[in-house]
C-alpha cells in the first residue's frame, strides 16, 4: 500500500481547527430540531433559540469518542467492510434526479434505474459497496421510496448499503428493514450495518430532516456520514482555507452531536466541499479547488483520529467525453491517494452530482480499478526484484518466454476492462469511443448478473413491512 | 443635479450599498426629483452592469452587489415617490420569488433574483419553505406578471404544482405566469405541471420573462 500523502503542514492543520473552534464558540450553529437542542443544554451548552454556542472542551472531548475505525456489516460478510484505517471504499453516485444517456438526451430516473446500478455495483470488482440513493426513482410516490429503495438494495446485493437520511422517520424505516434483515435490532446495535449520509446546511445549519436522521442512527447504533458541502464563493467564503475551517466546524458539531447521544457512534468526517462558478453561481466540482478540499479533509480526519469520505468521479460535464474523464480522474486519484476512506460518487455522476449514466458508470469502474492498483503500490519480494529473469536474459535479449514473465505479469499488472489498447487498425474496424464501449458493457453486464438468493423468509418479513408502511 | 445621477449610476455599478444610500438620502434632503433619480441614477447603473455581465466581464457577486446596492436606493426613494404621489414609471415586470414548502434552499432563488434585478425588474423575493397560497397572495398584494418557485430537491419540487393548483382552484391561472426552476426540475416537469416557463439558469429565466412579457 502506498503511503498516503498530505497537502497541510501539521501546524496548518490546526490552525484550521483552531478557526474552526473559533466559529463554533463566538458565531455558534444554528440546529432546528428541538430534540436536538435538548441534547445540546443537557450537555450545559449555552442555547439560544435556535443557536447553539459550543465550547472548545466540548468539540475536542467529543471527538475523540469517535471511534478510529469500525466494521460495517453486509448481508454476505465476504463484503465486509472496515471503514477508516488505511482502507478504501467505493461506491455509486448519490442522490442524481436525472439519468444522461448515451445519446445525449436526459431523462427523470426511475426505480428500474436504481435497481440496475445496484446490480452494475454488485457486479463491480471494484466497487466495494452499493451505496445509496444511486438514482431517485421519480417514479415511486416520495412516501414510499425509502422503502422501495432499501428493500433493492437487500435484494439485488449482498454487499453493504446506505439507509435513508430523510428524517427521523424513514431513517427508523431504513433501521426496522435492517434488523430483519441481519435478525433483530438488539443484533445491529452491536454491529453496525447501515451507514448514512447527514449533511449540514451550509453555512453553519441542520436543518430538522437531516438531525431526526442522525439522532435516530445514533441511537440505533448505526454509522453515519456527516458531511458538509460548503460551496466555496457562495454558501461560503471565495478563500480555500476559510472554506475548510467553516466545513471543519459543521462536521465538528455534527458529530459531536451523535457523540453526546451515543457515545462511540461509529462516525465518517464528510466533504464534498466545491466552489460555486463566479459567472453563472452554479456548484463546480470537478475542479483544482475540490481535488484540494479532498484532499486537505482526508488529512483532518487523520488528525481528528475518524474515517473520512469526499466525493470520487466528480465532475461538471454533460456527457461522458474527455471533460468527464480528466476532471473525474483528478477527484477520485485526490480522494485515492490522500487516504479518504470513504468514497461517495466514485461512480456514474455527471453534471455536478445532477445525472448518473450508466457510461460514465462503466469509465468510473475503470478508474476505480486503475487506482485501486496503483495504490497498491510496487512488490519488493524476489518475484518483485525479478534479478533471476534478468540474469537469464543477459544484455540483448527479451523476456516474454520467460517462466517469471508469465506468472508475475499476473500478479503485478492489471488488465483494463473498458480502455482500448488495440492497434489503430483493429480499433478502426468498429471505431468505438469510450462512451459507445461502455454503452455495450453496462447492458452485457447487467445481462449476465444474478442476484444472490435472499432467505425467502427474511424476503417475506421485508415485503410484509413495507406493506404495512405504505 | 445631473452629476449626482451620475455618482448614483456609479455606485450601483460598483455594488456599493453605502454610498448608493448616502446619494439616496441627499436625493430626499435636498428634494431633487425622486423618479429622475431612479430613472437616470439607479435604473441606468444596474443597465450597465446587466451589459457587463452579459458580455462576460463582470462576475456573479459584482451583479448581486449590484442588486442588493438598488435595493438599498429603491428602499429610501420610493417611499419618497409615493407620499410625493408620483409614478415611479413603468418597471419591465414584476415578478414575486420564492423557494417552496418544505425547501429551505435559497442560493439558485438568489441569483435568480439579482439576475431579474438586473434586467430592470421588480423582484419580490418572499424567502423560503413559502406555501402555495402566501405566494399567491403576495402576487395578488403587488400586481406581479411573474411567481417564480424554486425547489431543490426532488421530495419538493411536487410543491411547485401545488401552487399551479391553488391558481386553478381560485381561478387565478390565467392572472400569473408560473415560472419553477431547480436542480431537479426540467421543461418536461414544467410541462407537466402546466407551468409557464422553465429555465435552467437564472439569466435564460429573464430571457425567458422577456420573451414571454413582450407577447
Amino acid at each position: 500500500m502506498l503511503p498516503k500523502y498530505n497537502v497541510l503542514t501539521e501546524e496548518q492543520v490546526l490552525i484550521i481547527h483552531n478557526e474552526s473552534i473559533k466559529i463554533l464558540e463566538e458565531i455558534g450553529m444554528d440546529f432546528e430540531y428541538e430534540p436536538a437542542l435538548k441534547v445540546f443544554r443537557a450537555q450545559g451548552l449555552k442555547v439560544e433559540g435556535n443557536r447553539v454556542h459550543f465550547t472548545r472542551e466540548f468539540i475536542e472531548g467529543k471527538i475523540k469518542l469517535a471511534p478510529a475505525e469500525f466494521t460495517l456489516h453486509a448481508r454476505n460478510p465476504e463484503h465486509n467492510l472496515v471503514c477508516g484505517g488505511e482502507n478504501i471504499i467505493y461506491m455509486p453516485g448519490y442522490g442524481a434526479p436525472f439519468i444522461q444517456l448515451a445519446d445525449g438526451t436526459r431523462r427523470k430516473s426511475t426505480m428500474q434505474d436504481y435497481e440496475n446500478i445496484v446490480k452494475l455495483a454488485g457486479a463491480s470488482k471494484n466497487l466495494h459497496m452499493t451505496g445509496g440513493t444511486v438514482a431517485e426513482p421519480q417514479d415511486i410516490p416520495d412516501e414510499i421510496r425509502h422503502l422501495k429503495m432499501i428493500y433493492s438494495s437487500i435484494k439485488n446485493s449482498d454487499k453493504c448499503f446506505m439507509g435513508s437520511a430523510e428524517g427521523r422517520e424513514r431513517a427508523q424505516d431504513s433501521i426496522e428493514m435492517a434488523g430483519l434483515l441481519f435478525g433483530g435490532k438488539d443484533v445491529i446495535k452491536e454491529k453496525p450495518v447501515l451507514i448514512s449520509l447527514i449533511n449540514s446546511l451550509t453555512p453553519l445549519k441542520f436543518d430538522e430532516r437531516m438531525l431526526g436522521a442522525l439522532m435516530a442512527y445514533a441511537e440505533a447504533g448505526q454509522a453515519v456520514v456527516v458531511a458538509s458541502l460548503v460551496m466555496a464563493g457562495s454558501t461560503g467564503p471565495a478563500a480555500l482555507v476559510g472554506t475548510l475551517a467553516l466545513q471543519n466546524a459543521e462536521v465538528l458539531a455534527g458529530i459531536a452531536l451523535a457523540q453526546s447521544i451515543n457515545p462511540g457512534t461509529p462516525v465518517v468526517y464528510g466533504s464534498t466541499s466545491a466552489l460555486s462558478d463566479m459567472r453563472t453561481g452554479s456548484l463546480s466540482i470537478g475542479s483544482p479547488e475540490t481535488a484540494l478540499f479532498i484532499s486537505a479533509s482526508a488529512q483532518i480526519a487523520r488528525y481528528y483520529g475518524v474515517p473520512s469520505r469526499s466525493g470520487g468521479g466528480l465532475n461538471d460535464s454533460k456527457i461522458v467525453d474527455a471533460q468527464a474523464g480528466y476532471e473525474s480522474m483528478m477527484t477520485l486519484m485526490a480522494a485515492s491517494v490522500t487516504g479518504i476512506n470513504f468514497v461517495l460518487h466514485t461512480a456514474g455522476i455527471l453534471q455536478y452530482f445532477m445525472a448518473i449514466s450508466y457510461e460514465k458508470f462503466m469509465m468510473d469502474d475503470e478508474m476505480a480499478g486503475m487506482l485501486l492498483h496503483y495504490l497498491k503500490g510496487f512488490n519488493f519480494d524476489e518475484d518483485g526484484l525479478a534479478y533471476d529473469a534478468i540474469a537469464k536474459v543477459g544484455p540483448g535479449g527479451h523476456f516474454l518466454t520467460q517462466k517469471h514473465t508469465r506468472r508475475n505479469h499476473k500478479k503485478e499488472f492489471r488488465t483494463p476492462q473498458l480502455s482500448d489498447r488495440a492497434a489503430f487498425d483493429a480499433w478502426s474496424k468498429e471505431k468505438l469511443d469510450t462512451n459507445q464501449r461502455a454503452h455495450k458493457q453496462w447492458q452485457e453486464v447487467l445481462a449476465n448478473y444474478v442476484p444472490p438468493a435472499l432467505d425467502e423468509n427474511i424476503d417475506k418479513k421485508l415485503l410484509e413491512f413495507i406493506a404495512q408502511r405504505s | 443635479m445631473k452629476e449626482l445621477f451620475l455618482e448614483l449610476k456609479q455606485a450601483i455599478i460598483d455594488g456599493d450599498e453605502d454610498i448608493v444610500g448616502e446619494l439616496s438620502q441627499k436625493v430626499i434632503d435636498e428634494s431633487i426629483n425622486p423618479v429622475d433619480a431612479v430613472q437616470e441614477g439607479l435604473i441606468k447603473g444596474i443597465e450597465v452592469v446587466g451589459e457587463l455581465w452579459k458580455a462576460g466581464e463582470v462576475f456573479l457577486p459584482d451583479v448581486m452587489m449590484s442588486a442588493e446596492a438598488m435595493k438599498v436606493g429603491l428602499g429610501l426613494l420610493e417611499p419618497e415617490i409615493a407620499k410625493l404621489g408620483m409614478s415611479e414609471g413603468e418597471s419591465k415586470g414584476k415578478i414575486v420569488l420564492g423557494t417552496v414548502e418544505g425547501d429551505i434552499h435559497d442560493i439558485g432563488k438568489n441569483i435568480t433574483g439579482a439576475m431579474f434585478t438586473a434586467a430592470g425588474y421588480k423582484v419580490f423575493d418572499i424567502g423560503t419553505d413559502i406555501k402555495a397560497e402566501d405566494f399567491v397572495l403576495k402576487a395578488q398584494e403587488v400586481g406581479a406578471d411573474i411567481i417564480g418557485a424554486s425547489a431543490l430537491l426532488t421530495t419538493t419540487m411536487s410543491a411547485q404544482k401545488q401552487i399551479i393548483d391553488y391558481l386553478i382552484e381560485h381561478n387565478l391561472k390565467d392572472q400569473f405566469k408560473v415560472f419553477i426552476g431547480g436542480g431537479p426540475t426540467s421543461q418536461a416537469y414544467a410541462d407537466e405541471i402546466g407551468a409557464d416557463g422553465w429555465a435552467e439558469s437564472a439569466d435564460e429565466a429573464v430571457a425567458l420573462a422577456d420573451r414571454m412579457l413582450a407577447k
